[in-house]
């Protein structure tokens, strides 16, 4: 992370002197433990967390995990890193498995508290989790996430949230349920007892009852306000006098008193107080950096016993902050004084941060100070880290912040402002960007002469390697565009204009050229994956071990389009030794790894090695898979469920694919809806798989290209069964010179894989019509191609008109090895184990498995879990087992499924 | 009703008036970024002038909260649309 992870956000506050018991909320609190939130609402100043800090060191046996929040916490990946390091001062060991999950860019959450939700059940003890300062929180993803851990949370954690907003979770339902207890503002005013308690038994003021209950009621029991009348009062003479003067306004009853209180210190103080309101947390040297004095340390710790709003952050004396209202309170009088001094002081904080090694802070105390070269300096250093972390939205929202004609003139910036928009994929801006930067790079006294200013670069090295960098944000560009030609030129430049020894920038070109390669198909696959094993390598050398798994899924279905399944098997195969050889912990990606594995598996009819690599995929959690694994891994399994002849479980598993679906620069080669509509073909649903070639606006006259290949076989799949339900010469006419012509190409291009599928296709056709010697030729030739590599269901997946063409060449002796070893494979495939359900349309293996779970005591968020997807696949499943079974309710699903003996399958 | 881009909507500015319960000296009106304060009788201040949008009038709110004075009302009011009970007592009977 860009910023160090901060001890002091975890450091249970120690309980002060001279505090006030409060057995009515203390009460409250021991019953909120109970259940699974507390919520302490109510605004600034009203001793939210000191009575949490006296209750919890009332009960010292109790493990807490406090968090006090701040702003930055919003980004989810912060937040949950946060919440489990202080999970795991109390419980060592919970989420270490998850935390390295948080740091790669796009991470899903769920997964990642799933495995701390699991490891918190297993915790022999309670844990109470405290976030202060909840309504800092500004992004709706950390609350997405909160709810989930609610839902979910163990019996023996209880959370506990103080705030000055109610947070956005589902009060009304805890609270209907006897889950939440709430502690509001009603409840933390000082009452008259408290208030006298406050004021005559700790502070010692000895004020008369009329005079306690003038100061309750001017300042209805606002702790706050109550606290800094105290310490106005202390040492005064005239306590009456002072009573009723402030009594009788209606001023802003803190602002009154904080003044009050300002007065009576020393000018040292006073100054000490105003200048450092500006700093977050102090401590001794940053003060000494901002206010230019020698004995910050010394102050703070005068601050502190002298009761004035200064909070410990540590035992060690070492950091503090201003109570936040005070703090508010010092900055509006620093504005209204000193408002000129206000910059300087943010730019010496700023100064020491940047000294410290902090650029996040550096940055923003610059930004505070409108400081704005001074920020754009830092900017351009901190670029390599956000890089280097995937921070590109923190890097955009810096640049954002800074005047447009400050980046203009930094060429580092605009260019590092190009590579945020692409990451958050706004493609539009880039170009101009690009060129902003690139005015200044061309040699001297070729620019434009009408430059107003001159060129500023605080960081020259990344300076240097502008160019290369402008050529590769090009070339991403110019995919996202799709303009392919455009792709390879910007990616060949960046590579010749990157040094050979920086490995990053280079990978990432050569990836880039790999996919365009790819996406043009036919002649340049070969330089696709010659420049996909320049990338991994690249990645290697740069210690990206976890990229390599997205270049090697490429790899191999590049392998796979050329026939070479034991070359793709191998692949993913070298993936996996190499970040196994690598050490640490399970990669994401891997899972990826073992879905490739099964598909291959399952072409070669292993359907039980294809079943147990698809589980292991699941095992390792929806975390261990890139982004597109989610449908990826479903396609495979609907692939299998159809092999093993379970074509409805096939579809459900396809649709849910679709709702899954997510694109990356990954040439889509086998759209879901293709997919689909193959097996539509396969289940007789014509009608449905002709709306598909409406739909695409697919025709047998299309002009051919790599990316629609698999569309256009599909559409001769659609057309061959057409015309075998209606005999029509002309659509037999179109579909056998459209599998021509596709034949054609996919030599043509090298694309043995799809070949072979054309030439079975070829062969059925010319089978049906009679030609039976035609058919065995062309069976011949698809043999020949097949059998090296191991092929089996591309023949088996046809079914009897299939195995009657095997028969025929059997009879005459083609292939007879191989023959034999597909015939065999037509015999096992016919077994169907949800013919007997009993239904009129069957429950795929998918639904039993959730059928079995809705008769346990699970509820659905549980079952997600259990079965590791999302809480609305579990409804869609839930919403088709009670069509299929003719029920309403969980209640009736269970009756009748006893009744259909499903729960023992 | 159509919608007209000067209706409300959340990207666009307006002019607000935001009131509290208690009275916040001028010195406030920085803090505020420039607005506007007035103090009235009844013992509230009413912090007024332009935001830029929705957003930056939400910030404005969480400003108050943080202060922690009690909010008495959030009006509207852009000179260019009247608020409607004024056009309706003008209006003859």
């Amino acid at each position: 992370m860009i910023e160090p992870l901060l001890e002091t956000k975890l450091y249970l506050p120690k309980p002060r002197s001279g505090v006030v018991a409060r057995p009515r909320l203390s009460e409250r609190l021991r019953r909120g433990a109970e259940s699974k939130l507390t919520l302490i609402s109510a605004p600034a100043g009203f001793g939210k967390t000191t009575l949490l800090t006296e209750w919890l060191a009332s009960t010292p046996k109790r493990a807490v995990a406090w968090l006090s929040l701040d702003q930055k916490d919003s980004r989810p990946a912060t937040f949950w890193t946060y919440l489990i390091t202080a999970l795991q001062t109390v419980a060592p060991g919970v989420g270490a498995s998850a935390l390295p999950l948080l740091q790669s860019a796009d991470a899903p959450i769920e997964p990642v508290l799933t495995i701390m939700i699991n490891e918190l059940g297993a915790m022999p003890h309670d844990i109470a989790i405290v976030l202060d300062d909840y309504h800092v929180l500004e992004s709706p993803d950390v609350e997405e996430g909160m709810i989930f851990l609610i839902e979910n949370l163990p019996s023996q954690v209880h959370i506990v949230i103080a705030t000055r907003a109610d947070p956005r979770l589902p009060l009304a339902r805890l609270r209907a349920r006897g889950e939440l207890v709430e502690i509001r503002a009603a409840d933390l005013r000082f009452s008259h007892d408290e208030a006298a308690t406050y004021l005559n038994t700790v502070l010692g003021l000895d004020l008369t009852a009329a005079n306690v209950a003038l100061l309750g009621e001017r300042t209805e029991g606002w702790i706050a306000a109550l606290q800094l009348a105290g310490l106005s009062m202390q040492g005064r003479a005239d306590v009456a006098g002072f009573i009723t003067g402030f009594a009788g306004n209606d001023r802003y009853i803190v602002d009154y008193l904080v003044d009050e209180v300002l007065q009576r210190q020393p000018d040292h103080v006073r100054t000490f107080l105003l200048s450092t309101s500006v700093l977050e947390r102090l401590n001794g040297a940053l003060c000494d950096a901002v206010t230019q004095r020698h004995d910050s340390k010394a102050m703070l710790e005068t601050l502190e016993h002298g009761n004035l709003f200064v909070v410990p952050l540590d035992d060690i004396r070492e950091w503090y902050r201003y109570h936040r209202l005070f703090a508010d309170v010092l900055q509006a009088h620093l504005l209204e004084s000193r408002p000129d001094d206000i910059a300087a002081l943010h730019v010496r904080a700023s100064g020491w941060y940047q000294g410290n090694g902090d650029l996040t802070e550096a940055i923003q105390h610059a930004m505070a100070a409108k400081d704005f070269d001074r920020a754009a300096d830092l900017v351009e250093l901190a670029i390599p880290v956000t890089r280097r972390d995937r921070q590109e939205a923190t890097l955009h929202g810096w640049i954002k912040s800074l005047p447009a004609d400050v980046i203009l003139v930094r060429p580092v910036l605009s260019v590092g402002l190009a590579g945020a928009l692409l990451a958050s994929g706004e493609f539009e801006g880039v170009e101009a960007r690009l060129q902003d930067a690139e005015r200044w790079l061309q040699p001297a006294g070729t620019g434009p002469s009408d430059r107003a200013s001159e060129m500023v670069v605080a960081n020259e090295e990344e300076f240097d390697r502008l160019p290369a960098a402008i050529a590769l944000y090009r070339a991403a560009s110019a995919l996202a565009r799709g303009d392919v030609i455009a792709t390879v030129s910007h990616a060949q430049h960046a590579l010749d204009l990157s040094p050979e020894d920086d490995h990053l920038p280079r990978a990432a070109a050569a990836g880039l050229l790999g996919i365009a390669y790819w996406i043009t198909g036919d002649s340049r696959l070969e330089a696709g994956h010659r420049a996909w094993a320049e990338c991994v390598a690249g990645l290697y050398r740069a210690g990206h071990v976890a990229d390599t798994f997205g270049c090697s899924l490429g790899m191999a279905d590049i392998r796979r389009v050329q026939g070479r399944l034991g070359d793709a098997m191998r692949t993913y195969e070298h993936a996996l030794e190499f970040a196994a050889a690598h050490g640490g912990p399970t990669l994401r990606g891997t899972a990826d790894m073992y879905v490739g594995m099964s598909e291959i598996c399952r072409e070669r009819n292993d359907l039980p090695a294809a079943n147990e690599l698809l589980r292991q995929s699941q095992e390792l959690g929806a975390h261990l898979g890139l982004p597109q694994n989610a449908y990826r891994s479903r396609v495979a399994m609907a692939r299998v469920r159809e092999a093993e002849g379970d074509p409805s479980g096939a579809l459900d598993l396809i649709n849910d694919a679709e709702r899954v679906y997510r694109g990356d620069f990954f040439p889509n080669v086998r759209p879901i809806p293709a997919v689909r509509a193959r097996l539509w073909v396969t289940q007789g649903s014509l009608g449905a798989a002709l709306g598909w070639v409406r739909e695409q606006g697919l025709s047998a006259d299309d002009d051919l290209s790599y990316m629609r290949e698999f569309e256009h076989v599909t559409l001769a799949r659609v057309l061959l069964a057409q015309q075998t339900a209606v005999p029509d010469e002309s659509v037999l006419h179109s579909a056998t010179a459209l599998l021509q012509r596709l034949l054609e190409a996919a030599e043509e291009g090298g694309r043995t894989g799809s070949a072979i599928e054309i030439l079975v296709l070829q062969a059925l056709t010319q089978h049906a019509v009679g030609a039976v010697p035609d058919a065995l030729v062309t069976l011949e030739r698809a043999l020949a191609l097949a059998e090296p590599h191991g092929y089996v269901r591309v023949f088996v997946d046809e079914g009897a008109p299939m195995a009657s063409l095997l028969r025929a060449a059997a009879k005459d002796g083609i292939a007879r090895t191989y023959v034999r070893r597909l015939q065999a494979a037509f015999t096992n495939t016919d077994a169907d184990s949800r013919a007997d359900q009993g239904l009129i349309e069957p429950l795929s293996d998918r639904e039993l498995e959730v059928l079995r779970l809705l008769a346990t005591d699970l509820n659905g968020p549980q079952i997600a879990r259990t079965l590791v997807v999302s809480l609305n696949t579990v409804r869609t499943h839930t919403k088709n087992i009670y069509t299929k079974l003719d029920v309403n309710d969980r209640r009736a699903a269970i009756r009748r499924a006893t009744e259909l003996h499903l729960l023992s399958r | 009703m159509s919608r007209t881009p000067s209706d409300g909507g959340w990207d666009e500015a307006g002019e607000y008036e935001i009131r509290l319960k208690g009275h916040l000296g001028s010195r406030w009106s920085a803090w505020f970024d420039g607005l506007t304060l007035t103090e009235d009788s009844d013992g509230t201040t009413a912090i007024r002038g332009s935001v830029i949008d929705q957003a930056a009038l939400h910030g404005l709110l969480q400003k108050v909260r943080d202060i922690g004075l009690p909010l008495v009302s959030v009006t509207r009011v852009d000179p260019r649309h009247p608020a409607v009970h004024a056009i309706d007592n003008r209006r003859p009977q």
